[in-house]
């Protein structure tokens, strides 16, 4: 067990394990710090002063998420704290254009919406050159981005791999693929774990394209991945009138990815409203090709056709090879189709590998 | 995605040791990477278990404990010095022995394995003998040890579970179990067949042999997938029936199918997936199914009114669960209400057990709670490399396609990553046939040939060319043999002997 340790928040008596980040005890303790380049995957960064809090015996305001709690700290998060923030807002706020493009969400402007700020100009250079890349998973629109430098510490802490890096200074700074390639020539595995933790959505699935609707009208279906054997969790995120996947997410509290995906698991779901999808049953004609019909006529064709061969050669001679695509109740049906209603055990799969 | 654990724990400061004939991304955050030649798995591992009883690092208390026959293995390891091994493997001794007492001294040591264990013809064999080198060390039952099988796809631990098993019925319940062919005929209301039915391997031995006469397929594509393909579609050809259930046409069912019936991909349907942790998570319909499609549960059950079969309604995905948990006591607790958060491990016996993450805890889960040694001596691969054939061949996976890739090739966006059958090849062997880098070649093997483009890679050493199964215009499984494990058959998808030439067409500088 870790020890506790009690500190003063906002003039309450609180506790929280030794060592733990403030941004996090205050949470537990339903005060809410706003936080901009912090995400609990990464390591603390301390970069943007979003979360900063009044630490009494402390020259100078404190992050809350690179600062640990301690013993008898006294802790403020309100009165003067809040002045700075709203400043930090519009600060921030200036160096956009377009903090918004395609109406993603975007934490920048919620906080900027709570904390009342407005920009009180727009810097001359804060529009920034465009960024495009070939490849087609993944778009960044510089003059979204805060330059938090989440995606980056993403790819350096959680995929400990060099794909992104921060380039430039002042209004030329942005994010871009190591070394100046395209995001399909770096080392980059296309996860899209940089667009997850990406806080303005400067960072996004070039997929959204394809619905009109903003972004938090999506409607939002939990499930599990179908690719790999690990079982990540996922959302798949609907447009709610023609109900495609638009795209997909995850959440940290998920298990057991933690919020993490790969790139199929993110990317590859095109294949659910793909036109070469089967919509028709199929039967072989005289001809020796396949024919669109009726669902009554392929499963006489099918019924016959099992039921001729176990007449003909006995229930041994049929084999099932069911599926890992399907569920475990599609699977337990099949399995009780082959032993109960056609007679044979001979239900098997790709599973003896 | 299991990456991502071991690279947040080598970060957290575990000791990473690879072991794969190829340089695999790993290997660059690895302490030391066994690159050992393919199928020589049993040789290595009986090193480590010689050096860990050489110098007593062996846990004797578990031994005594919780195994049995443990003498047998001691005498035959004690055959395999590393020094050999070095020979037989390509490992150096030194790296073996200090894997070995790495492993033996970490209380948490978890060994994480997948098909490059299983796909051998000693694919048994290599389990048995990383098992022996687990209970040896007693490192299973607790947080970050064990020896892990990493499924690699969705849910075939699930499909297994299910009784999508020719040995047994839901539940790991044996078909040959009088008392639970019993249970499972009341509730049917059919009986059982008591002989164990034809595994994967025997069905498709079956195609030719002139056993199998029919095959219903589901969502399955044997003429890609299983070794030796060529041979796989002939079989299929000869079927006096084929019928399928698929979301695509593949190269099984469009040229042999004499039906096929439209399904429904995950995100159209209800039901549950097992993951490779024995984790069974909720699958949620969000998506319409696309004109006359239907889902497989419904497939099935018309499918089987049609042959006459008169079976509960049952009316959604929960219905079928509750009667597989019903008849399976491993699952009997796990019901749909229980799964909303993040799922469940099985076993899970009653509606208060809270589910199960480290299965041989605190004592192997088998019905004498003691685990067995098997004595595994070392088998060489079926096909050698010889002057004919002077390349050993093995296949994979990559990230950006999954196995037939009959869904992720239909993703412009991971496509746009790997398009083209490729395989890999050490530069210096490439040089030698006078192939460039990104060259049309042609990799011949007894079975047959294929073309594809010439990968310099420093991932394979000189002598050793890697190819993915994903390509249906260029099958790997072709060129695979078919001879698999004497006990359960998996194919020796790992090892096969192959020569490479360039094409006639193209025949370069070898820059």
């Amino acid at each position: 067990m870790t020890a506790m340790v009690e500190f003063t928040l906002d003039g309450r008596a609180v506790s929280a394990p030794e060592g733990e980040l403030l941004v996090h005890a205050a949470a537990r303790h339903d005060t809410f710090i706003p936080t901009l380049c912090h995400d609990s995957k990464l390591d603390p960064y301390g970069g943007c002063r979003m979360c900063v809090v009044d630490v009494e015996g402390s020259p100078r305001p404190m992050p809350a998420c690179a600062t640990r709690v301690a013993e008898g700290m006294v802790v403020s998060t309100n009165g003067a704290i809040t002045d700075f923030q709203r400043t930090l807002t519009e600060m921030l706020l200036s160096e956009h254009l377009n903090a918004s493009p395609g109406g993603r969400p975007n934490e920048l402007l919620d906080l900027a919406n709570e904390l009342g700020a407005e920009a009180p100009l727009i810097l001359p250079d804060a529009k920034r050159e465009e960024y495009d890349d070939r490849n087609r998973l993944m778009g960044y629109d510089p003059d979204a981005c805060i330059l938090c430098n989440r995606c980056v510490r993403y790819t350096q802490e959680v995929m400990q791999c060099s794909a992104l890096s921060l380039e430039g200074r002042g209004g030329q700074a942005r994010i871009v693929p190591t070394w100046g390639l395209s995001w399909l020539d770096t080392e980059c595995e296309l996860c899209g774990g940089c667009l997850s933790v990406c806080p303005t959505g400067a960072i996004y699935e070039k997929f959204e394209e394809g619905t009109k609707r903003p972004e938090r009208a999506l409607e939002q279906v939990r499930t599990t991945c179908t690719f790999c054997g690990v079982g990540c969790q996922i959302d798949l995120n609907l447009d709610p009138e023609t109900k495609h996947i638009v795209k997909v997410t995850s959440k940290d509290e998920y298990l057991p990815n933690e919020g993490n995906l790969c790139v199929k698991g993110r990317f590859a779901f095109n294949f659910v409203h793909h036109p070469d999808r089967l919509t028709q049953p199929l039967v072989r004609g005289e001809d020796g090709e396949l024919h669109a019909t009726t669902w009554e006529h392929a499963l006489q064709v099918a019924a016959d056709g099992l039921r001729g061969v176990i007449e003909r050669h006995g229930s041994q001679a049929v084999g099932f090879l069911s599926s890992a695509r399907l569920t475990n109740e599609e699977n337990y049906l099949i399995q009780k189709l082959a032993r109960a209603v056609v007679g044979t055990n001979s239900v098997h799969s790709c599973e003896s590998t | 995605m299991l990456a991502l654990r071991i690279k947040k724990a080598v970060r957290k400061g575990a000791t990473l040791v690879v072991a794969d004939p190829r340089k695999i991304w790993l290997t660059k955050l690895a302490k030391r990477h066994l690159q050992l030649r393919p199928g020589t798995d049993v040789w290595l591992l009986n090193a480590m278990m010689h050096t860990i009883l050489s110098e007593g690092l062996q846990n004797e208390e578990y031994i005594r404990g919780f195994t049995d026959d443990f003498d047998a293995v001691r005498e035959i390891v004690l055959r395999y010095p590393p020094e050999e091994a070095e020979k037989v493997t390509g490992v150096p001794a030194e790296d073996i022995r200090a894997t070995a007492r790495e492993y033996a001294r970490e209380r948490h040591a978890a060994i994480f394995y997948t098909l490059g264990i299983t796909e051998h013809a000693c694919g048994v064999d290599n389990i048995w003998s990383l098992s022996n080198l687990v209970l040896m060390t007693g490192h299973l039952g607790y947080e970050s040890t064990g020896l892990n099988a990493l499924r690699g796809q969705n849910n075939v631990q699930g499909l297994n579970d299910s009784g999508a098993n020719p040995s047994y019925l839901p539940g790991y319940q044996s078909v040959d179990d009088p008392e639970i062919q019993r249970k499972f005929a009341d509730v049917w209301g059919a009986e059982i067949p008591d002989k164990p039915g034809y595994r994967l391997d025997q069905i498709v031995s079956g195609l030719h042999d002139g056993r199998i006469k029919a095959l219903y397929l589901v969502g399955e594509n044997p003429a890609q997938t299983e070794p030796n393909a060529r041979h796989v579609e002939e079989g299929l050809e000869g079927l006096e029936f084929l019928m399928s259930q698929d979301i695509f046409l593949n190269d099984s069912t469009r040229k042999y199918a004499h039906v096929v019936l439209p399904a429904s991909s995950f995100a159209e349907k209800d039901g549950t997936f097992t993951n490779t942790e024995r984790r069974i998570s909720r699958v949620r319909e969000a998506a319409p199914l696309p004109g006359e499609a239907k889902v497989d549960r419904e497939i099935v059950l018309l499918m089987a009114k049609a042959l006459g079969a008169r079976w509960p309604e049952y009316p959604d995905a929960e219905a079928v669960w509750n009667e597989l948990a019903d008849l399976a006591p491993n699952w009997y607790g796990i019901r749909y209400d229980r799964l909303e958060e993040n799922g469940m491990q099985w076993p899970c016996t009653d509606r208060d057990h809270p589910g199960t993450p480290y299965l041989h805890a605190p004592r192997p889960a088998l019905p004498s709670g003691r685990g067995r040694f098997f004595p595994v001596e070392y088998q060489p691969p079926i096909e050698d490399p010889d002057s004919e054939y002077p390349f050993v061949l093995t296949t994979g996976r990559t990230l950006y396609h999954y196995n037939s890739a009959n869904m992720t090739m239909r993703e412009p966006g991971v496509v746009d990553k790997q398009e083209r059958p490729f395989f890999e090849i050490h530069a210096d062997d490439a040089r030698g046939l006078g192939i460039d880098h990104g060259q049309l070649a042609r990799l011949v093997s007894r079975r047959g040939e294929l073309e594809a483009e010439a990968h310099y890679s420093e991932r394979v050493y000189p002598g050793l060319v890697w190819m993915a199964l994903h390509f249906a215009e260029q099958k790997v499984n072709w060129l695979t043999h078919d001879v698999g494990d004497p006990l359960i058959g998996t194919p020796e998808y790992k090892v096969s002997a192959v020569r490479v030439e360039p094409t006639p067409q193209a025949v370069g500088d070898g820059r």
